[in-house]
């Protein structure tokens, strides 16, 4: 009888050859087509679906949330841009720098209440004068000397 | 290769042309398969045929990782096994054998068919079920043993263990055979 090594081969030659009858193809395609017809009305797959099965379809939405995130963090808001784009407004001339320097330094030291009084100060000093005032005594008075 | 993965993914988008041809690809294979396991006719197309059935509800989302023969195959032999279970245990004998075979075509060429087929089914019939079934997956089927494993739920040893006396046990029953 044949050896050992040559059971393998003897199944593999015995493999039976048969083929399905008409009847059986008929009823297995029909019933096939039936359910897959009732597989395709129970509702097609929702995008979410179509996502988690496909490989493909989750290495696009990976790739459409990291561009997303991305963009966001790269590209400054318009609130941001504003701000960044905010320069002050160089001073004219020494006595309008000094101005702008001294109410500067009045609101770093008091806020918006210390810039008011600054203010409501310098009116006063800058307030009516007398009909018969010179302009000499008024610069006097405004430079403090 | 790519035309299965092409029928495939037709099948998926509801093509039944491409589902009659997957099948008129592989039911025969899938019969043979059924009829060495089951040792009945009947019975093994009627699990060809729930195969098929539970194979075309998958459409839209089937998702093939390796072959389809392979896959179909692994459905076959768990269903055969399911059968086989279920069934009485009553012994099938020769006359399931002998109406195993093609049932179309030349007579002669039918009458061969039938006896070849008839003639290794009934050898296979005295080995186990879970060695018959790892041998006939292994040599007809040409899956892996690692495919079978994952397929019947086993270790690749354990398949392989099965897969030697299932071929130990065939080969005493041949020597008994012939030296009677």
């Amino acid at each position: 009888m044949k050896p050992e090594k040559n059971i393998e081969e003897f199944v593999k030659s015995e493999k039976p050859h048969v083929t399905t009858g008409g009847a059986m193809d008929e009823r297995t395609l029909g019933d096939s087509f039936t359910a897959m017809d009732e597989t395709i009305r129970a509702g097609k797959p929702s995008a979410a679906g179509i996502i988690l099965r496909s490989r493909a379809a989750k290495l696009a939405a990976a790739a459409v949330v990291i561009v997303t995130i991305s963009f966001f963090i790269v590209y400054p808001g318009p609130g941001e841009k504003d701000e960044i784009g905010e320069v002050p407004k160089v001073a004219a001339s020494p006595a309008d720098m000094q101005s702008i320097l001294s109410l500067n330094i009045a609101y770093r030291q008091g806020g918006l209440d210390a810039v008011d009084r600054q203010c409501q100060i310098a009116t006063e000093m800058l307030g009516p004068r007398p009909a018969e005032t010179t302009i000499e005594k008024m610069l006097m008075e405004f430079n403090g000397t | 290769m790519i035309d299965e993965k092409i029928l495939v993914w037709k099948f998926n988008r509801g093509s039944k042309d491409a589902f009659q041809m997957l099948y008129e690809k592989y039911k025969d294979d899938l019969l043979g398969l059924a009829i060495t396991l089951l040792r009945d006719r009947s019975l093994a197309e009627d699990v060809v045929h729930d195969v098929f059935v539970s194979f075309a509800g998958t459409t839209g989302s089937f998702h093939l990782s390796g072959t389809l023969k392979g896959y179909l195959s692994t459905c076959v032999a768990n269903c055969a096994r399911d059968r086989n279970r279920l069934r009485s245990r009553r012994d099938v004998g020769l006359d399931a054998a002998e109406g195993m075979g093609s049932d179309s075509g030349d007579p002669v060429e039918h009458a061969i068919d039938s006896e070849q087929s008839g003639r290794l089914t009934q050898l296979l019939g005295r080995v186990a079920y879970e060695q018959r079934e790892v041998i006939v997956l292994h040599l007809h089927q040409e899956m892996r043993f690692k495919e079978i494993a994952e397929a019947l739920g086993i270790s690749i040893n354990t398949a392989q263990s099965r897969y030697r006396y299932g071929l130990e046990k065939l080969r005493s029953i041949i020597n008994s055979m012939v030296t009677k």
